[in-house]
């Protein structure tokens, strides 16, 4: 019987668990349902304030909600009103908090390195480029000296094998993510004749990344004094869609073999 | 923010360089740049910037900063004479400051050309002298003012009140773009306090029956601070988004009020003349002076660079920051408009950016010398996918919204499907069908598809992986693919001690596929057993015509050889005619007939 195919994004997912996880990095996961503390205020992103506004969410009516997480969701200081409501959560940045407090708990210390890909949402309209639902690949690595060169060296290494040895450039912008500091905006470029001809030689968004902010640090029960860490949180559509050339997000999520068995 | 190159000189004696090299300034030492048109950058000011970098001031600033060209000295306007014409009452803590700035007698007019020109690269439209100072103040300084006309307001004792208060729920009244808003408590005004009539939404927009015609002759110019989430909160419910309610929501220092209106003043005075009367200003509690210390240590150790006291030192001044620095560690006091910068990885990311990320160098991490946990259920999704890829099932992802489910989406912004799905069939079983369609185009015999995905149902979230298959006689059915995948499942261990082994997917191109509709022919005849049918076969038609091609069958009888071949015929360009078909078909059959082979 001929074989199947596996989706893209999977063979994605499967790329950047072997890689990274070759760098010490283990996959940790997280709820999509999740509470407003963990997707925004343990973030750093207050109530009311127009970093919330980045991004457009799917709030969820709420009654009791158990989540198959529950067990590492974690206390917070601010009381009861942060828990109030539930999102399909906007990024899969939320996990470095759930998966660190997790740690906390077990008494397990730093190094922390973890990547997260997973689905996240977005209530916007849906065009080539945009999806309500789709993918992100979160990194963490927390520990006592870990820095912004290494995070520089990590991201190197990651495009350099999945992008088959080509020569690879990283380079960082000033951007600004509330639960980063500094944050950056990441760009890549490849460079040499075996890099498709529409990537080859141009500068690329990659995704947001940054030192993760103390406060975060100290909101999953890691003391900042001690520890510091990156944190980047890339599209995973996005990194589909340039590594295949393929010019439609919405095919991604379309289920159709015409795309799918093409890998 | 829209920045035109021509507006920032104003800022800099020196010339500025081309707006390609302000562009590439900013980019790479503080915001990304949205666009360049003629001489206008299209600034993204940052969330964390919008307290001083929505202005003309904290972009030169920037400049200045990156490039080291000096600040212009600019003369400041004296605001020493008083008032007491005004009085003014906060009746809210939500304002922060209130100053009124009176100036009697001045002549509204149209504005000068490079005032004009200056607002219409802001997009703004230029209505006379007097508010077009106040917006262009409001775009040069980041404060916005607005100016009423003082003959409107009730006079009372010599005195005209302003009072800052929460709007009566019901309380109408009638803004600046005509329209009539009905306001509720939770929303500010600015109030003519002797008429008890609100003349103005608090930092949203001012009111029709005191602004500016004309025939104005007296002014007050209000230039005051208001609360940032509560601006924010009455622009959201009036759905009344203004520049000035864009910066108050970005919470800005009250310092930067007098600033403002010192500017205001001065050019008022200078483009509609009049007397300066004095102004009032109600601070009850002044900005607090705050200052981060950090050291050269903790700067070299998140940026994971080596840079030395002199270079550190450097970057501050540049920014015009007031530091002291003793033993390798740098106290700086805090401009008031940088609300920013509360923590020491504060001013570590204003030395990462103004030195420049491209001087850090990629490092990678050291070994852990420990082996990574392993994640169990991502072990068995993986397994279960090479079982099921090795049944020749493909992976689909489908949406997690459904028509019904146990928890609802409260906003879905096209109100279709607004519940979480609580099974994958159903997004499954629509998935075989739209698949089903497309068949032979993609050589199938069988539609066999496999999500492994997340599911709410009896309130829990859990992942969880299903199968569809497409009933066709003699293959498997899904209830015994269903079965042997069950126990293939049971026999996986509980803990993983590896990932299993995958291939990679080797294609490197996606190849775009035909939206229009194809065309199935297939074709058997009687061959030699050594003949080379296959590829004579396959290039007679034009083959951008032939999307799928195989051999679906072959047997040999009495010395001779029947073979079954199938043609998927689709155009790219549009819906192929049966007589298009036809005529490919007859390319064919003449191609067989001159190889003297049979068609059955």
């Amino acid at each position: 019987m001929p074989q199947g195919h596996v989706h893209p994004i999977s063979h994605l997912i499967r790329a950047a668990v072997d890689i990274f996880g070759r760098m010490g990095f283990a996959f940790a996961e997280g709820p999509l349902l999740e509470d407003e503390w963990h997707n925004f205020d343990a973030l750093n992103v207050p109530k009311n304030h127009p970093a919330r506004d980045m991004q457009d969410t799917f709030f969820i009516k709420d009654d009791a909600l158990n989540t198959s997480h529950s067990e590492v969701s974690g206390e917070h200081p601010q009381g009861e009103d942060v828990l109030a409501g539930h999102v399909l959560r906007t990024h899969t940045s939320p996990v470095q908090l759930r998966y660190m407090e997790g740690q906390v708990k077990q008494g397990i210390k730093p190094p922390y390195r973890v990547i997260v890909p997973g689905k996240v949402f977005r209530n916007e309209a849906t065009d080539m480029t945009h999806e309500a639902e789709f993918f992100q690949l979160e990194g963490l690595a927390v520990g006592e000296d870990v820095t912004l060169a290494h995070l520089k060296g990590t991201l190197e290494r990651f495009f350099r094998e999945l992008f088959h040895g080509a020569k690879v450039e990283v380079r960082f912008r000033p951007s600004f993510f509330p639960f980063v500091e500094p944050g950056v905006e990441v760009d890549m470029r490849l460079v040499g004749k075996n890099v498709p001809e529409k990537l080859r030689d141009k500068w690329i968004e990659m995704m947001g990344a940054g030192m993760i902010h103390p406060t975060v640090l100290q909101n999953a029960g890691v003391d900042p004094k001690q520890y510091q860490g990156f944190a980047f949180g890339m599209g995973l559509d996005r990194l589909a869609m340039l590594r295949w050339g393929i010019d439609d997000v919405r095919l991604m999520h379309s289920a159709d073999l015409r795309f799918i068995n093409q890998f | 923010m829209k920045i035109s190159r021509l507006w920032l000189q104003t800022w800099f004696e020196k010339e500025l360089p081309p707006v390609e090299e302000l562009s590439t300034a900013l980019t790479f030492h503080a915001f990304e740049i949205d666009g360049v048109e003629d001489d206008v950058l299209d600034v993204k000011v940052t969330p964390n910037r919008g307290h001083d970098c929505l202005s003309y001031r904290g972009i030169a600033k920037e400049i200045s900063a990156i490039l080291q060209i000096p600040l212009k000295a600019r003369p400041e306007f004296d605001l020493a004479k008083k008032t007491d014409a005004i009085s003014i009452t906060l009746s809210t803590p939500q304002c922060h400051r209130f100053v009124a700035g009176y100036i009697k007698n001045v002549n509204v007019a149209p504005s000068p050309a490079w005032l004009k020109d200056a607002l219409e690269k802001q997009g703004q439209r230029s209505i006379n002298n007097v508010v077009d100072v106040t917006n262009y103040v409001m775009f040069n300084i980041g404060q916005p003012l607005h100016a009423f006309d003082a003959g409107q307001l009730k006079e009372s004792n010599g005195t005209y009140a302003f009072e800052v208060r929460a709007a009566r729920d019901g309380e109408m009244m009638l803004a600046l773009d005509d329209k009539e808003y009905k306001l509720s408590s939770t929303n500010m005004v600015v109030s003519d306090k002797n008429a008890d009539v609100a003349v103005g939404i608090a930092g949203v927009k001012g009111g029709k029956p005191a602004a500016i015609t004309e025939s104005t002759k007296d002014i007050i110019i209000e230039c005051a601070n208001f609360d940032g989430p509560s601006v924010r909160k009455t622009s959201r419910a009036l759905n009344l988004r203004t520049d000035a309610s864009q910066r108050f929501e970005q919470v800005i220092s009250p310092e930067m009020t007098l600033w403002s209106m010192a500017d205001a003043i001065a050019l008022i005075l200078e483009l509609a003349g009049g007397e300066f009367v004095g102004i009032a200003d109600n601070y009850p509690e002044l900005q607090q002076k705050t200052s981060v210390s950090v050291t050269l240590e903790h700067i070299n150790k998140v940026l994971g660079v080596t840079l030395s006291v002199a270079q550190v030192s450097d970057v501050f001044s540049r920014l015009l920051f007031s530091v002291t620095e003793k033993n390798r560690k740098w106290t700086v006091h805090i401009p008031p408009e940088r609300i920013d910068l509360t923590i020491p990885e504060d001013l570590i990311e204003e030395v990462g950016r103004i030195i420049g990320y491209e001087t850090i160098t990629p490092v990678e991490l050291p070994d852990l010398n420990r082996t990574v946990i392993l994640n169990d259920r991502y072990a068995r999704n993986e397994q279960i996918r090479a079982f099921l890829i090795g049944q020749g099932f493909t992976e689909v992802f489908t949406s997690v919204f459904a028509d019904k489910g146990e928890r609802v989406v409260l906003n879905k912004v096209d109100g279709v499907r607004p519940y979480l799905r609580d099974t994958l069939k159903e997004g499954l079983k629509e998935a075989l069908e739209r698949n089903i369609r497309n068949k032979e185009l993609l050589g199938l015999s069988q539609v066999k598809l496999f999500e492994i995905g997340t599911v709410w149902r009896k309130e829990q979230e859990e992942m969880t992986y299903d199968i569809a298959v497409e009933k066709v006689k003699k293959q498997k059915t899904e209830d015994e693919y269903r079965v042997e995948l069950e126990q293939f499942v049971k026999s996986l261990p509980e803990h993983a001690d590896a990932y299993p082994e995958q291939q990679f997917t080797t294609t490197e191109h996606f190849q775009h596929f035909s939206k229009y509709p194809y065309v199935v022919r297939d074709i058997s005849l009687w061959v030699s057993p050594q003949s080379d049918a296959e590829s004579v076969i396959r290039n007679a038609p034009d083959n951008s015509l032939v999307q799928y091609f195989a051999r679906l069958d072959r047997f040999e009888k009495e010395g001779r050889v029947s073979e079954l071949y199938r043609f998927v015929f689709q155009s790219f360009e549009k819906t192929l005619t049966d007589e298009e078909v036809n005529a490919e078909m007859q390319k064919v059959y003449d191609a067989v007939k001159a190889r003297g082979w049979e068609v059955r």
